[in-house]
């Protein structure tokens, strides 16, 4: 059998392209050095100064080289030659966002999403992270929700920034944080270690003192090399003033530390971890 | 349209032709059957192997079922693995497989085939159980994406090394690509003529790992992981492949054999100290009990090619940041690409500047390279391997090899680098027996001309021959060691001197619970679990702790 591209006057055609392709491929791949491609871009806007596309073009290069206000410019100029393109009005937003103009970034992010009609993942998010700016803690939380709820593949990072949201509105609220924590460890794996670290955090930054601990228990267990979990444990043990037990887990590191394999022992993590250890002992 | 004789006499041909050699432009399926009705587009390709499972991939032009036929002989594919959804989209996980083992297989739907191998170049070998020694060989690609002449001269080059090479003909355990896998913006349609079309071939037999490039990333969203990046591959979140769950496909690591692999996303995710990706790598590193351990990222953190890791930013935070941590817990290898040439570094450590900083007379603080063949090339035949062992575990070489896909100069002379060539080709890294219980991990530049322009060695000792006495002498609590206990016996004995007398004795378990007291010289272990306890003895004189493996 053959594959649909296995015919064979497609694949001259095919020849032929990859023969144009790879001639054109000189300019194209010369890529990275932004301001050679924004220089570009200036001159084929020199060449045709009403095409819309090439202003909205060179304004995201003048954005990835952090140039916001040229960026801006180029945004608004795209739009005033009729550009009526969505994508051009989240970036005019998301460029008024990066720029601290958070005012004008929610004026545009609202008026996106009016006309999409709420659904678009990426803008709530960037709508959240305005508001977030802006003071508006609570509809920034109602927002971000949405995002959680909706995106289809969650990442940890957005987990933790609707724990800062949460927080930023009432830092008493370490419930809703945990619980943000404990339902982004349900979508994206039980394990998933900077949810876990953050919920260690919560927990300590809460003075809940056996579940922080238990909490470093989890590490431990959970990991095969303990040495730095054990020290990092001590280290909390003598922060609420258990000498004792912040002993115990520091003779466990140390006996940890001699059991490693060979490989490891002399290794500069390992040789800090060591002094780390000496002169926490010392202090207990 | 071709007439059915002329195709069939094709298919003859393409049947014949078929090896890994072979380097037609399109796709070549290999049975001889009637034209099944459903036609595979893209692959099968792939993802996440582990000692025990795989994905495999695969796109078809109409929504179908999705059927793996797998099996030990190729003759007799006898397990398979089904999804009755229909999909044109096919991904299907193979698990419960035997580490170390060769699977055949082909893919197809409810009621037929759709592309197999007949001569049995279809096939997944299953990861070695981790910290397994043995012959390893990764083939390193980066910047590919241009579908032009030059990826196929790179490849071309790569495939005829590999079937001709003298040891492990015909092996690659992995692919590992370095990002902009598919120019200019790595959409869906590019990655087909820049990624599935050219590398097709091996794609079925050879597991397939990745890092995010910038031109990936065009289209690419690791915001909302979505896009073709993130659709085309399926990396492992939950550390199914080993090492610590990221919870994101934008970095995560894997085991193969004995060497731990970590591969970061240098282009969306925020490269600051203290941030998820930063922390999720530090503990990922700081627990991995592997032998050797390689890092990818896209972003060089040293080059003076087509990139400047001088005054780039993401560059230079991924060279500040996250060097530090990964040289100080054991990196080896450090593989980027961005730049489209060859810059490979002397053996260095903890240098972390700018490349007019960079010295071979550097003294202070350790210097710039490490042991006494660190300033050279690296070559067996040369100034000598670089070595490692357990009295010096530090030490990585610095590979920027992006001209897998198209060449675009730079000055080339970063400081930090042994060699730096505006030249083509693909890296292949190699990690072999030394014969002398240590591993030799070598990485050859493989030119388009099929060339090898450079190649060295890093030698690790005490890798296949490990130290057994590892449960520690005398020098455990040096100051008193009053535990006596030897592996395997039932009990624990604590020694002290004559005018000394024993109050009590407290066992705690390896989360510190108190688990055992005691008021005995003599203590029986043989009902407690293996594992690390810290004993607490009381006597007339003090209290003393001590750490011990009951085992
Ligand atoms: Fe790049």
């Amino acid at each position: 059998m053959f594959y649909k591209k296995g015919n064979m006057q497609n694949g001259i055609k095919k020849a032929l392209f990859i023969v144009m392709f790879s001639l054109l491929s000189a300019q194209v791949f010369g890529h990275g050095d932004l301001t050679k491609r924004i220089n570009e871009k200036t001159r084929e806007i020199s060449e045709s100064p009403k095409d819309f596309r090439l202003y909205y073009e060179r304004g995201l290069l003048y954005q990835q080289h952090i140039e916001y206000t040229k960026a801006q410019e180029d945004y608004l100029k795209s739009r005033s030659l009729g550009n009526t393109d969505k994508a051009l009005q989240y970036r005019i937003a998301e460029v008024n966002y990066l720029a601290g103009d958070y005012n004008a970034a929610l004026k545009s992010i609202t008026s996106y999403l009016e006309v999409d009609g709420s659904s678009d993942v990426k803008a709530k998010k960037l709508e959240a992270q305005i508001l977030f700016e802006l003071g508006a803690y609570k509809k920034s939380l109602y927002a971000y929700r949405y995002v959680i709820d909706n995106m289809r593949d969650l990442r940890p990072e957005d987990i933790l920034e609707y724990c800062d949201i949460i927080l930023a509105e009432n830092d008493k609220n370490q419930v809703a944080a945990l619980d943000a924590i404990e339902s982004g460890l349900k979508l994206l794996g039980p394990n998933t270690l900077s949810l876990q670290l953050r919920k260690l955090d919560l927990l300590k930054n809460s003075g809940q003192i056996e579940k922080a601990l238990d909490q470093y228990n989890y590490f431990l267990l959970e990991y095969d090399r303990r040495e730095f979990w054990y020290y990092k444990k001590a280290m909390y043990l003598a922060e609420i003033n258990r000498p004792k037990e912040a002993i115990i887990s520091l003779k466990l590191a140390t006996g940890t530390i001699d059991r490693l394999d060979m490989k490891f022992k002399n290794m500069n993590a390992i040789l800090k971890l060591k002094e780390q250890i000496k002169s926490l002992e010392a202090q207990l | 349209m071709i007439k059915k004789s002329t195709l069939i006499l094709l298919m003859l041909f393409t049947v014949n032709s078929f090896s890994q050699t072979a380097t037609a432009d399109s796709p070549i399926a290999t049975s001889i059957k009637n034209t099944p009705s459903v036609v595979v587009e893209r692959g099968p390709y792939l993802q996440t192997g582990t000692p025990t499972s795989v994905i495999v991939k695969w796109r078809t032009d109409t929504a179908t079922e999705s059927v793996v036929n797998y099996g030990k002989e190729l003759g007799s594919l006898t397990k398979n693995e089904t999804s009755k959804v229909l999909t044109t989209e096919h991904e299907v996980a193979l698990s419960g497989l035997t580490p170390n083992t060769k699977y055949y297989f082909n893919i197809g739907n409810a009621t037929e085939v759709l592309s197999e191998s007949v001569s049995g170049d279809m096939y997944v070998i299953t990861a070695p159980t981790p910290g397994t020694d043995q012959f390893v060989r990764a083939w390193i690609i980066g910047d590919p994406g241009t579908a032009n002449a030059f990826q196929r001269q790179v490849r071309d080059a790569y495939y005829n090394y590999v079937d001709t090479t003298a040891t492990n003909t015909g092996k690659t355990d992995m692919m590992l690509f370095l990002g902009d896998n598919a120019y200019s913006t790595g959409t869906d349609e590019e990655y087909q003529s820049a990624f599935f079309d050219i590398y097709y071939e091996m794609f079925k037999k050879s597991v397939a790992w990745s890092c995010l490039g910038n031109h990936d990333a065009y289209s690419a969203d690791s915001a909302t992981q979505s896009g073709p990046y993130y659709d085309i591959f399926t990396f492992p979140k939950e550390a199914e492949a080993g090492g610590t769950p990221s919870g994101t496909e934008a970095y995560f690591s894997f085991d193969y054999a004995n060497i731990h692999v970590i591969s970061l996303d240098s282009h969306h995710t925020s490269r600051a100290i203290g941030d998820p990706m930063y922390n999720w790598a530090l503990s990922d590193i700081q627990n991995t009990t592997q032998d050797w351990i390689v890092v990818l990222f896209h972003h060089p953190a040293y080059s003076k090619g087509s990139h400047d890791s001088d005054i780039e930013d993401r560059l230079i935070e991924m060279r500040e940041n996250f060097m530090p941590m990964l040289e100080a817990n054991g990196v080896d290898l450090v593989l980027n690409g961005h730049s489209h040439s060859y810059e490979r570094s002397y053996f260095i450590n903890g240098h972390q500047g700018l490349a007019n900083t960079f010295s071979l007379e550097e003294i202070t603080n350790g210097g710039n390279t490490v042991g006494a063949t660190g300033k050279g090339d690296g070559k067996e035949d040369g100034d000598g391997v670089y070595q490692k062992d357990s009295a010096q575990p530090e030490g990585a070489v610095y590979i920027t090899t992006g001209s897998a896909g198209h060449i675009s100069g730079g000055d080339l002379n970063h400081q930090a680098m042994y060699i730096s060539l505006n030249k083509l080709g693909s890296c292949v890294m190699e990690i072999e027996d030394d014969g002398n219980g240590g591993q030799n991990m070598v990485i050859k530049f493989i030119r388009e001309t099929g060339e090898i322009e450079d190649y060295f060695t890093i030698n690790k000792t005490g890798v296949t021959i490990t130290d057994d006495a590892n449960e520690p002498k005398a020098e455990v609590g040096a100051e008193s060691k009053k535990v006596l206990y030897v592996a395997g016996h039932d009990l624990l004995t604590i020694t002290m001197d004559r005018n000394e007398r024993l109050k009590k004795v407290k066992i705690y378990n390896n989360i510190g619970k108190l688990v055992k007291k005691s008021r005995k010289k003599t203590i029986d272990v043989s009902k407690m679990p293996k594992g690390m306890y810290a004993i607490e003895i009381t006597t007339k004189n003090g209290t003393y702790i001590e750490s011990v493996t009951i085992e």
